[in-house]
Order: structure tokens, then C-alpha cells, then sequence
């Protein structure tokens, strides 16, 4: 197949990335970690989420990549603003919005499946090769591998035998994220290769981590010079991304929309059979991964967190975990205010 | 004390209706007591919602049924939101988020809002919305429907929105144990396509010059006339304001609004009480005569095969798919009411509709009207300083005065 065909970009976790590569291109996160002028209020109101600034920030910056197409996602009100945002500030550019369901029915899993297949369409006009089921099938395979890759770096990192710990394993999501999955799997198998001293002296308090944006190694590095040790995180910048696909047989489009919308939920999607279940869903995950705490990171002005949060603060506290919430604004500036809360917190837990 | 305040609402009403005080908007307001009333008689069968459900349908099916929005502006209106809303704080909810949900949370909290039956989340107009329904099935133990309201009609998204109104029917039927009568939906139908038809007229007739609308007439009106929609009560209240428009047309009695400048106001009205329209009818002659939800922008719905019709309703609402759909909608009704200017109210919290608060004002702005975007929380009083907005409407009349006229 004829790869090379230029890079896509996205912003959100729900993007079926081996699409987008089947079809020849590179998938390219649009980080919001990227320091540019403060522009987006122009367009949007003050009151969307950072995130989502961020992002129209660096388009109207032009500090991008020189993109065949933007891919969004249907996932909030913010990211639908910053679709039609993002269509003003980069005028005849290729953009497509995709639609994601809330809820992961058959029937919503067939209509997304038809998205998909949509998207397909739209990747050819923008000059992609033709999909088929064996291409996408590799596609799907490839980043299976690197999903089957990232957990075992987290399992290195948890025995603190990753160089630069849970700041390094952030870096390799980010690389992940704007690289190629061959590239991707290079570097990733490299990294489980590199030896690191295992660290001695007290380790960290285990900590689960949860929410949405947080691709700033520095803020990992914040959390473990206060004394936490990240055991596992469910966040839009990290495994959330890359969670494995199952793809059995038939119809691969219907094995990416089951794969994409049954993973590890953010707040936006749910399941209507068990609402109010994000709260005890973090607390399973928070036990069985040992943390004796959690902390949860949401940016600003985010409504399907915002919604959630109280509900997960009474499930934890019904388990009797200890909660830190903080909020952020996608800049190293907002996480730096929060190390004496951090700091505090983790002393609590000693 | 919702269930005293509507009862308490319903009979003021009709006691003036009877002592001769009627106009339309009593006829409204009467029917909006009784849907308090009886959502919280604890008798009737009820549903919490979000905004795009398929009220009539849930009506033909003997379900009492609302958008849970309606409860934070009825909670506004009458003052006490506050309470209700530090109610939700309490719980850790943000304060950015939008204030109807806010303090809708607070009601339940408090044990304030009815235990439905059930729940029909839907996933337009907004994110907080949906998850609102979902805090609610939680804490109330009730299973929660959800439509997936896609973003454009096209036949497979059509066929999509219908097969889930129709698995909807099925979720109520076997929670309440009833049937959906053939004969009562199509009756029902045709008494949303009477209903709408009229409320077209009613439109046209607000497009007059000078226009027999006068700021509060039509408030909330489109979004709160599809909780009546399929009933007989949604005709008698739409034909009242259209002989009401046609009596001051042909009587040439415009009151205060056949003023100087004609406003649009986008998205939702202020909730709670406030004297800026009063100002603007009566120290500048101005008059709202369209607010962005009063139009109907959906095809009359087939009486025979209805589901497709309501699909197309729900997606055809303009809080719907893109900002450029939202604008063109804009542009129609600037064009169509000969507008001056538009009031942009950028409730804080919502992110739906004032997210793009430049896009609209550019969008306007390329047919010559201008919009004042004010940043007010449509629903939470206590933060509302009216000093403030009057300096900026004053300023904004000021401002259309030194402009050649748009229209003439
Ligand atoms: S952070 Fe929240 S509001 Fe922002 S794009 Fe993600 S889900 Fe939407
Ligand atoms: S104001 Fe906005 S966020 Fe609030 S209920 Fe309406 S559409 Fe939803």
C-alpha cells in the first residue's frame, strides 16, 4: 500500500487511529501542550474548556504540522465548537467531524460503525487510499502491538525499572500520539530494551490516576517529587488511547466502532444500563491496582467531567479511598499551583 | 411547595380568565401550571427528559412528560434558585457549569423533584444535559433511555433516530405496562401538525411591521410549546395568540411594541425577574419580536408514519450540528423579522450555545446586524447586576440609532 500520504490530524481519544492509517496517513495529535499565543477567544467563548483553546490556539498560530486533514470527533459541545472554530480559522482546509454516541448499544455501535465507514470515504476524497478489510485489519493489528506494548512499559514503570519513571512513559504516549505506529513500535520496543537502575529507598505512595488531559511530563515528575507513585492512569493523554481492539472476524468497521466505544470510558460516554457507574468504576480500578489513593485531573470547564466528579467522590469515599481532585488549564503554570495540595495529600496517605 | 406554587399558579389564573383578565399568555402560563401540577401530583406517570424528546409520542402514551431544564427556569422564576443551587455546590459540582442543570441537581437533591418513572436522555442539545439525566437515573434508581440525536438528516440518520424512538416505545411500554394506541398516535400527530401549522401563522404574523409581538409575549415559547405538542391544549394556545396578533394587526394597537428597533434575542431568555425589557419597550420603543427557538423548522410529521417526522424534528432543531447551520438559521430569521439588532445572552455555563459566540456575531455581522453579546447566567439571579446590562443595552440602543436603517 502506499503509505506516506501525508498526516491527519486529531484531538481526541475516541479517533479510530488504525482508520486513518489504513488509509495511508499519519495520525498527529494535536497536543494543547504547546506554548503559542493566546488567540482563541476571537472565536470562542472564555468558558470552553482549555483543552479545546489550546488546540484552536495553535491553528491560528499555523504551529502545525502541514496537515492533509483535521479529524474531530462528536464527543462534547467544546470539541463541536472547536470543529466549526477550527473550520473558520483554516478556511477551505479538509476537516470532517465524526459522530460518537453516548452510549455503546448495538444499534449505536452500528450507526458509529457507518461514521467509520463515512470517514473512510472522506479519507479517499482527501487523496487515501481505498480501505479494505485486510488493510484495516493491519492497521488494527499494529496498534494492537503497541497497546500490548504500552503495558508492559507501565508494568516496568510500576517496578520503577523505567528510566525517568511515569514522566518518561508520559513522553512515550506523546511521542505515540504524533508518530507513525511502525515509528511508534520502534521506539517502544527500544525503551523496554533500556536498562535503569532499580531505584532504591522509599518508594512512592501508589496513586491511580484519572481524567482527561494531561500530557505534561513535568506534571508526572511533579506527582512523584511529592512522593506519589502513578500505578496506573486512565486519562485521554495516555492508555486511553492506545487500549487494545478486538477484532475476531466479520465486519472489521464494526470491530473498530465495538473496540473504540467499549473502551475504558472518559466521563462523555457512558453506560445507560448503569448510570453513575464512572464512580465505581475508578474505585475497581483504584483497588486493583494496589493505589492508595486517587487523584483525578480534569481541565477546566469540562461538562461531562464536571457532571461526574461528585459522584465519584461519593464512591470513593463509600470505599473509603482517599480523593485528590484538581483542575487545569493545559499549562505547566496551572500544575505547579497545585504541588503543596499534591504534597499534603500524599503525606496524608504515608 | 412546587406542587402549592403550580396549584396555588393554576387557580390565580383561571380566576382571572373568569373574571374576564384573559390574553394568550394567560392561556399559556394556565397550561404551564397544570404541567406542574401535574408532574408533581404524584399521581400521574412521569418522565424526566432532555429538550429533543419526542414529547407528543411520550404523550400519546399517557406519560406526563418534561425537560428537566423547565424545573431550573421555573426554580428561577420564582426566586428561590439559589438555594437550590448551593444545594448542588455542596456536592462538589462546578460552579462553571450551566445553572438549569445546577439547579435542577439541587431540587432532587433536596427531594424536590418528582420520582419519574423513567428517564429519555438526549444527546442535543448539550453534554451537561445528558449527564444531568444520567445523575438523575442514578440517584432516583430509574432506568434512563438515550437518543442519540445525530447531527444532520440524512436518510441513515433519519432511519437511525426513528429505530430509537421506536425501541423508546418499546422501553416505556414495558415499564408502565401500556400499549401505544395506532388510533391515539395519529390523532396525536395530527394535533402537533394543527398545532405547528398555526404557530407558523403566529410567526408570520410577528414578522409585521410594526410587529404585534411585544417582548414577553413569545418568551420561552418554542421550547415550551413542545411539551404541549399532540394535546388539544397546544391548538387552543397557539390559536390564541394568532387572533390575539391578527386583532392588534388590524386594530393598529402595537402598545409599546411597535417600537423603533426590533430585536432578536438568541438562544435562551433571562429566567428570572428583571426589568431590562421593560426598559427597552419603554425608554427606547424597542421590542424583542424573535427569540431563536420560535420557529418551527421541521416538515409537517406523516400521521401514518410518524417516527420518521419526529427524527427529523429532533435533529432539525437549530442547537443542533454545526455553528454554520446554527448561523444560517440566525440569518433566516434576521431577514425574515427585519431585525436591528441581536441580544446574544452567552448563558455562562453553556457550552453548546455560547461556545462560538464569535462565530455568531461574525455570521450576523455579514448581513449588517450587529450583536450584543452580554455574559449573564440566565438562571442564578444572584450574580445578575442589572446596573451593568442596562449601561451596555443603553449603549447598544445608542449605537442602532447613529445607524442608517437595515431594512427600509
Ligand atoms: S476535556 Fe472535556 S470538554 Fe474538553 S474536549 Fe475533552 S471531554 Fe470535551
Ligand atoms: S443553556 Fe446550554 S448547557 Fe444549559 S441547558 Fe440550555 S443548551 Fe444546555
Amino acid at each position: 500500500m502506499n503509505r506516506n500520504k501525508g498526516v491527519i490530524g486529531f484531538a481526541c481519544a475516541y479517533t479510530p487511529l488504525p482508520l486513518i492509517h489504513a488509509a495511508g496517513f499519519q495520525p498527529y495529535r494535536v497536543l494543547p501542550n504547546v506554548d503559542c499565543p493566546d488567540q482563541a477567544g476571537h472565536l470562542l467563548h472564555d468558558n470552553l474548556c482549555p483543552h479545546v483553546k489550546r488546540v484552536l490556539d495553535r491553528a491560528m498560530s499555523g504551529l502545525l504540522p502541514d496537515l492533509k486533514g483535521m479529524v474531530f470527533m462528536n464527543s462534547c459541545d467544546s470539541m463541536r465548537r472547536l470543529y466549526d472554530a477550527w473550520k473558520a480559522a483554516r478556511v477551505g482546509r479538509n476537516v470532517v467531524l465524526v459522530d460518537l454516541p453516548a452510549v455503546a448499544t448495538d444499534s449505536s455501535i452500528k450507526f458509529f460503525r457507518d461514521e467509520l465507514e463515512g470517514l473512510s470515504r472522506t479519507l479517499e476524497r482527501w487523496d487515501g487510499a481505498v480501505i479494505d478489510e485486510a488493510s484495516l485489519a493491519g492497521s488494527i493489528g499494529l496498534y494492537n502491538r503497541i497497546s500490548a506494548l504500552f503495558t508492559e512499559l507501565r508494568g516496568k514503570a510500576n517496578r520503577s525499572a523505567l528510566k525517568g519513571d511515569s514522566a518518561k512513559l508520559q513522553e512515550a504516549y506523546n511521542r505515540a500520539s504524533i508518530s507513525s505506529p511502525e515509528d511508534c513500535i520502534d521506539f517502544l520496543e527500544a525503551l523496554l530494551k533500556e536498562d535503569a537502575d532499580i531505584q532504591q529507598g522509599e518508594a512512592g505512595v501508589p496513586v491511580y490516576l484519572f481524567g482527561n488531559m494531561l500530557p505534561e511530563p513535568e506534571a508526572f515528575a511533579l506527582f512523584e517529587s511529592c512522593g506519589a507513585r502513578i500505578v496506573s492512569d486512565d486519562l485521554c493523554t495516555g492508555s486511553r488511547l492506545f487500549s487494545a481492539i478486538e477484532t475476531g472476524g466479520g465486519d472489521m468497521l464494526l470491530n473498530l466502532a465495538r473496540g473504540i466505544l467499549e473502551r475504558p470510558a472518559c466521563a462523555r460516554t457512558f453506560s445507560a444500563e448503569r448510570p453513575g457507574s464512572l464512580g465505581d468504576d475508578v474505585a475497581a480500578a483504584a483497588k486493583k491496582t494496589g493505589a492508595r489513593g486517587v487523584i483525578g485531573y480534569t481541565a477546566k470547564f469540562c461538562d461531562p467531567y464536571i457532571a461526574r466528579l461528585p459522584g465519584v467522590r461519593e464512591s470513593l469515599k463509600r470505599e473509603g479511598i482517599p480523593l485528590l481532585l484538581l483542575e487545569g488549564d493545559c499549562t505547566l503554570r496551572s500544575i505547579g499551583q497545585h504541588k503543596t495540595r499534591i504534597q499534603a495529600f500524599v503525606e496524608m496517605m504515608r | 411547595m412546587m406542587k402549592e406554587y403550580f396549584t396555588d399558579l393554576e387557580e390565580g389564573i383561571q380566576g382571572a380568565i373568569r373574571g374576564g383578565n384573559s390574553s394568550p399568555k394567560k392561556f399559556y402560563t394556565l397550561e404551564l401550571a397544570r404541567l406542574g401540577r401535574r408532574l408533581y401530583s404524584g399521581t400521574d406517570a412521569i418522565a424526566w427528559c432532555g429538550i429533543t424528546a419526542p414529547f407528543d409520542l411520550l404523550n400519546a402514551m399517557g406519560v406526563t412528560s418534561c425537560f428537566v431544564e423547565f424545573i431550573g427556569a421555573m426554580l428561577a422564576s420564582t426566586g428561590v434558585v439559589g438555594s437550590f443551587i448551593e444545594e448542588t455546590d455542596h456536592t462538589g459540582y462546578s460552579s462553571d457549569a450551566c445553572s438549569y442543570h445546577r439547579s435542577v441537581s439541587g431540587a432532587a437533591i433536596k427531594g424536590m423533584m418528582p420520582v419519574p418513572e423513567f428517564l429519555i436522555g438526549t444527546t442535543n442539545p448539550c453534554s451537561g444535559g445528558l449527564a444531568v439525566l444520567e445523575n438523575l437515573a442514578c440517584r432516583f434508581g430509574k432506568e434512563l433511555f438515550v437518543l442519540h440525536i445525530p447531527q444532520n438528516d440524512s436518510a441513515g440518520n433519519v432511519r437511525f433516530l426513528a429505530d430509537q424512538m421506536r425501541e423508546m416505545v418499546a422501553f416505556v411500554s414495558r415499564i408502565t405496562g401500556r400499549k401505544l394506541d395506532n388510533d391515539l398516535l395519529r390523532k396525536t400527530v395530527e394535533n402537533s401538525n394543527r398545532a405547528c401549522g398555526i404557530m407558523r401563522e403566529i410567526f408570520a404574523l410577528a414578522r409585521h411591521v410594526p410587529s404585534p409581538a411585544a417582548s414577553r409575549d413569545l418568551s420561552n415559547f418554542g421550547i415550551v410549546m413542545a411539551l404541549f405538542l399532540g394535546g388539544e391544549q397546544a391548538v387552543a394556545i397557539a390559536g390564541a395568540y394568532r387572533d390575539e396578533f391578527r386583532r392588534r394587526i388590524d386594530a393598529g394597537d402595537y402598545g409599546k411594541s411597535g417600537g423603533k428597533f426590533r430585536l432578536l434575542w438568541i438562544q435562551n431568555r433571562i429566567q428570572f425577574r428583571h426589568g431590562l425589557e421593560k426598559m427597552l419597550e419603554e425608554e427606547y420603543g424597542t421590542s424583542i419580536i424573535v427569540d431563536e427557538l420560535n420557529d418551527i423548522t421541521w416538515d409537517d410529521i406523516d400521521p401514518e408514519n410518524p417516527y420518521d417526522g419526529f427524527a427529523r424534528r429532533s435533529i432539525s432543531i437549530p442547537f443542533n450540528g454545526t455553528m454554520a447551520r446554527r448561523v444560517e438559521h440566525l440569518k433566516k430569521l434576521a431577514r425574515e423579522y427585519r431585525i436591528d439588532g441581536a441580544v446574544n445572552p452567552c448563558n455562562w455555563g453553556c457550552r453548546q450555545g455560547t461556545g462560538a459566540r464569535g462565530l455568531i456575531e461574525n455570521g450576523l455581522k455579514e448581513i449588517g446586524v450587529p450583536v450584543l453579546n452580554l455574559e449573564v447566567d440566565c438562571v442564578d439571579s444572584r450574580k445578575f447586576t442589572e446596573g451593568q446590562f442596562r449601561t451596555r443595552l443603553e449603549a447598544f440602543m445608542e449605537m442602532l440609532a447613529t445607524r442608517p436603517p437595515l431594512w427600509r
